[in-house]
């Protein structure tokens, strides 16, 4: 009965929650901890409450295999692969997101008709996206099919055909999924702040990559870069819901155990991408609303600062125009701008992962050594193939910010009462508002586990980032160890007198000048 | 870019000390504090015990795949109180009422927008939405409120040990809230900005949804407005809306249920908040609007300028949008169950993409209609049911010179319903609806307001297997027979946008009574 016209608060809480997933890191970074072939072992975290453990398993070739079963008639498996579109050059960056259209488009086995007919025919979703970092595709279904679905991914991972008919089609479908990206102002502010903020390196791209290369991607491009990427250390075989450990463990055996772990061609690095504070601005005086990033560096997951500059973004939290709590509202800066400064706005905290820096000090090859384990003797290695001298030094980076969209008169009163927030953050936030902010963002990571989608997109994401799951019981134990004085520590660190970077489109005029912003990140009192 | 210089130096001596600590070794060493553990680290479970003892995991299912039966109970006022046991450590818990945009026919439209908006404000016991959210805040609980046509839904989700406080705020907020005159000046500012919001954006869903719904039920009960009329935002005060709740949100019209809850807790709290402490307005004696929905059908056009609706450079398509509705059924009526295969069969979307495999490429609106005529932009089968009436429709998009094609083509694949069905088709309609009311029903949120809507319906919530089978016994001759039935009502008809080429009431009707038109005879919207 209604059970299929539910869709209306469960939809508005999937809103809700998407609004919270902007405190969490939008774009997902990697810990690359890539273990090296290991034999299968497994490993169960005990966890308290009624939730599945994480049941965790190394293939022979390095393949990881993470499951929370629960048991529940639906299932979601899929692949998480350390790899994205930071990995590519200036001449085929893109390919990674069009490899992601070209999977689905039929193997040596299955037409891409038959394929479509047949997900569509047992009732399963098959979903695919490319991030920066991570390249994910997943399948949805009845817990019985999920051999079946795991047969599929993996026919459609490793034989697909590329036939030279369809990737011609292909690139006008991206041609006009871009127009649909532009249509999205949200998005086309990342992509500026991006483009500004990680001038010059591989971060600064965009993800669908530029026309000419849509235009000119090939076979051979698509090919090699899956030889160069798609390696078992690199990949993750997720599952959630009703999806026994030791079934997936054998079917990711049987279908997957032929991909390799060694590399033929150059070994991928990941090189530190250099954070430059700058601006972007576009101004259309034609837009109803100017749609800003101010931004400023911010870190790498796996960085312990992490924590308390999420507890610090879920102090600014969200607000828009529709919200009536007004000047009740728990966040400082929601009250302020709810007399009417901007529509809406929400903070972000954007993660990458640990690049090397090939230009730091002498002495820090053996600290990085020391420091990373097992992840440091794999860059050690990357350094004797390339026989030469790098001083490894990892460094992580990261964006972190309030996105907004205001009318050109409020973009003054905006940016002031944001660089306003951001100091009080730095310099006076109180024990209470910072105990307030770690319930809120307690909550909002708990309750995002809500589906088996949604728990194996932790388990996939986790695995990359950290190389390992975190409990639900560790991270709330991480989030209570932040206090007001770390906070203001933190903040401190990466907030006061930096360099920000800034992102705007739209009527933007009256947006302070890049000098004046960055004059507001430090008082001459204190 | 000193900070940044100055923070590598930073960082660089932090790991000079984390270096020194390792060359001592951590035995002699006290463990480092837990916001120095890198995120890809545990943290040791000696230094950090664990705060919580360790359960195994208990299934939510048994091994006949059935989910453990649901409790209903009547309490002495009338209000019923529905639990169903769900894993994990959080539970949905929240209030169902038969209230709505629906029974505003004796009040200004807009009461359900501003209750909807006022809802979680300030009550009896609780001064503020503020001090609301910081009770809940302490058990990681996030609330909303939801209005339907038909149905007010309040509920929250929150850690298992914050239950008892839940009920009681939710008893307060529903049944005693304050409404003072400056949370009433908030709501005016919220709702009109939603409704200026709605006029603005690009999609036209939400106003399609009106005009079809004032269509098909004539301005009355289903057909009232759900968004509030600008011009009705100042005249809703305390008192009329005091009025509205004493008619209408009184115990007997109200189910709490709760997801992941102990059945005689819940009554307990329920007894508690909801039967011994009394409303703030005193139960009215006035009758509730008791009027059956009344399907008339009939055309609602709205000639709206949308060719520069794009908030930003890139230019939206200048499109005009097309509902055409018949009468369908209540969801407690024995054909409800076919409308949803049918819902499933005709299925569609946009024709930009159909978001990947298991989406329903392989529909009837995808193969017959967005596959086949490239100028369509979308088209959508929905099937709106009620308690007392249903609305089956199929919405589309398209640029204004083919609004008469559009119609035209539309109009033909509903006369086709009561034509041939191949079984393929049908299977995978069938195979899919299963398989979504299955995924569905993993979130917990849905989970409950299944529970409270059934409840509120029929007194008791049906397990989803029963339904399974339901959808199980479903023949392609029962489709046939719903179309031939649905056929026969008048056609209720929106249009939002360039008009110039609409056809009449009269030849759309014409178009459906004519069963299955040859193209050829198909020219009267020439």
């Amino acid at each position: 009965m209604a059970s299929w016209g539910i869709r209306g608060l469960a939809q508005s809480w999937g809103q809700l929650q998407q609004a919270q997933k902007l405190i969490v890191p939008s774009s997902r970074g990697i810990l690359g901890a890539r273990p090296r072939p290991q034999s299968t072992h497994a490993q169960t975290d005990a966890v308290s409450g009624n939730v599945p453990p994480t049941q965790i398993s190394v293939m022979d070739n390095g393949m990881r295999v993470a499951t929370e079963d629960s048991g529940s008639p639906t299932a979601t498996v899929g692949l998480w692969i350390d790899t994205g579109s930071r990995y590519e050059t200036a001449a085929n960056n893109g390919v990674a997101h069009f490899l992601e259209h070209m999977v689905f488009k039929g193997t040596a086995k299955r037409t891409q008709n038959a394929l479509e007919l047949e997900i569509e025919n047992m009732g399963a979703h098959l979903n695919a996206y490319t991030s920066r970092e991570q390249t994910v595709f997943y399948a949805k279904c009845l817990s019985g099919d999920v051999g079946h679905a795991v047969e599929i991914l993996s026919d459609i991972l490793q034989n697909s055909k590329f036939d030279e008919q369809a990737i011609e089609r292909e690139r006008g479908v991206i041609l006009r999924e871009m127009q649909e990206v532009e249509m999205n102002l949200q998005e086309v502010v990342f992509d500026y702040l991006h483009s500004v903020a990680f001038q010059g390196t591989p971060l600064g791209r965009t993800i669908l990559g530029p026309t000419k290369n849509i235009k000119s991607i090939n076979r051979d491009d698509l090919r090699s870069y899956i030889d160069t990427h798609y390696k078992g250390p690199r990949m993750v075989v997720a599952g959630a819901g009703g999806v026994a450990h030791q079934d997936l463990c054998q079917l990711t055996q049987q279908h997957f155990g032929q991909i390799g772990t060694q590399y033929q061609a150059e070994i991928p690095l990941d090189l530190h991408c250099r954070y430059t504070g700058s601006e972007v601005l576009a101004r259309d005086d034609a837009m109803p609303l100017a749609h800003v990033a101010l931004a400023v560096e911010g870190v790498g997951w796996t960085n312990p600062d992490n924590i308390p500059l999420m507890v610090a973004n879920t102090m600014l939290g969200n607000w828009d125009r529709s919200m009536i709590a007004g000047p009740s509202n728990a966040s400082n800066l929601a009250k302020n701008v709810s007399a009417g400064s901007c529509n809406s706005y929400q903070a972000f905290n954007t993660c990458y992962k640990v690049g090397m820096d090939a230009s730091g000090p002498d002495q820090s090859t053996p600290l990085a050594w020391v420091h990373s384990g097992p992840r440091a003797i794999l860059k050690s290695s990357h350094c004797r193939h390339h026989s030469r001298t790098c001083f490894l030094f990892e460094q992580d980076t990261g964006l972190w910010g309030v996105y907004f969209v205001a009318g050109n008169m409020q973009l003054d009163d905006m940016v002031h009462f944001i660089t306003e927030e951001w100091m009080r953050l730095c310099t006076t936030v109180s024990d209470f508002e910072v105990d307030r902010a770690k319930n809120l963002l307690k909550t909002n990571m708990m309750l995002q586990l809500d589906g088996t989608t949604p728990v194996c997109e932790d388990i996939g994401r986790q695995m990359l980032c950290y190389g390992r799951r975190m409990s639900a019981q560790e991270l709330e134990k991480r989030i209570d160890a932040v206090d007001a004085a770390l906070v203001r520590d933190v903040c401190y660190r990466y907030i006061y007198d930096q360099c920000p970077v800034v992102a705007a489109v739209g009527p933007i005029e009256n947006l302070p000048d890049y000098n004046v912003i960055r004059s507001k990140l430090f008082w001459n009192r204190l | 870019m000193l900070g940044c210089c100055t923070r590598s130096v930073l960082r660089l001596r932090q790991t000079q000390l984390r270096l020194a600590g390792l060359r001592c070794g951590y035995a002699s060493q006290p463990p480092p504090p837990i916001h120095r553990v890198p995120l890809s680290e545990p943290l040791s479970t000696a230094a950090h015990p664990t705060v919580l003892e360790s359960h195994p995991f208990i299934s939510p299912t048994g091994s006949d795949g059935r989910a453990e039966p649901g409790r209903v109970s009547t309490l002495s006022n009338g209000i019923r109180v529905a639990s169903q046991p769900h894993y994990g450590q959080f539970c949905t818990v929240g209030v169902c009422i038969d209230s709505g945009s629906r029974y505003e026919v004796a009040y200004p439209s807009g009461i359900s927008h501003f209750l909807e908006k006022l809802a979680f404000a300030s009550t009896q016991k609780f001064q503020s939405n503020d001090e609301i959210q910081s009770r809940l805040e302490k058990f990681g609980g996030i609330c909303d409120c939801q209005s339907t046509r038909d149905t007010f839904l309040y509920a929250a989700s929150i850690d298992r040990r914050g239950l008892e406080t839940m009920v009681e705020i939710l008893g307060d907020v529903v049944l005693r809230p304050n409404i003072t005159e400056e949370e009433l000046q908030f709501t005016r500012m919220a709702v009109q900005y939603e409704v200026e919001d709605a006029q603005m954006r690009p999609d036209q869903e939400p106003l399609m949804l009106e005009a079809i719904h004032s269509a098909a039920f004539s301005n009355n009960t289903l057909g009232l407005p759900k968004m509030c009329p600008p011009e009705n935002t100042a005249g809703i005060s305390r008192s009329i809306l005091m009025k509205y709740l004493s008619t209408y949100h009184v115990p007997s019209r109200m189910v709490v249920a709760g997801v992941g809850v102990e059945h005689d807790q819940l009554v307990r709290y329920v007894e508690d908040h909801f039967v011994n402490s009394p409303p703030v307005y005193e139960l009215s004696k006035a009758h509730a609007d008791q009027s059956l929905a009344q399907y008339t059908g009939g055309l609602v056009s709205i000639e709206k300028d949308l060719s520069n609706v794009s908030l930003g450079p890139t230019p939206m398509p200048d499109l005009v949008h097309l509902t055409i509705g018949l009468e369908s059924v209540s969801h407690q009526h024995p054909n409800f169950i076919a409308f949803c295969v049918l819902n499933m069969m005709m299925g569609g979307g946009g024709s930009f993409s159909a978001g990947g495999p298991g989406k329903g490429m392989y529909t009837r609106l995808y193969t017959q209609v967005l596959n086949r005529y490239h100028w369509m932009y979308s088209a959508t089968a929905f099937n709106h049911a009620y308690g007392d009436s249903g609305l089956f429709c199929i919405t589309a998009s398209a640029p204004p010179q083919n609004l008469g094609d559009m119609t035209q083509v539309i109009t033909h694949e509903m006369a086709k319903l009561t034509g041939h069905i191949g079984n393929e088709e049908f299977n995978r309609a069938k195979t899919q609806l299963k398989s979504m009311l299955l995924m569905n029903l993993e979130s917990r949120p849905v989970i409950f307001e299944d529970v409270a809507r059934q409840v509120l319906a029929q007194g008791e919530r049906r397990d989803p297997r029963e339904y399974i089978e339901l959808i199980d016994q479903i023949q392609p001759a029962d489709i046939n027979q719903i179309a031939n039935k649905m056929l026969a009502s008048q056609p209720s008809v929106a249009v939002i946008g360039n008009l110039q080429n609409m056809p009449s009431l009269k030849d759309i009707e014409l178009s459906l009574i004519d069963k299955m038109p040859s193209p050829s005879k198909r020219s009267f919207f020439r």
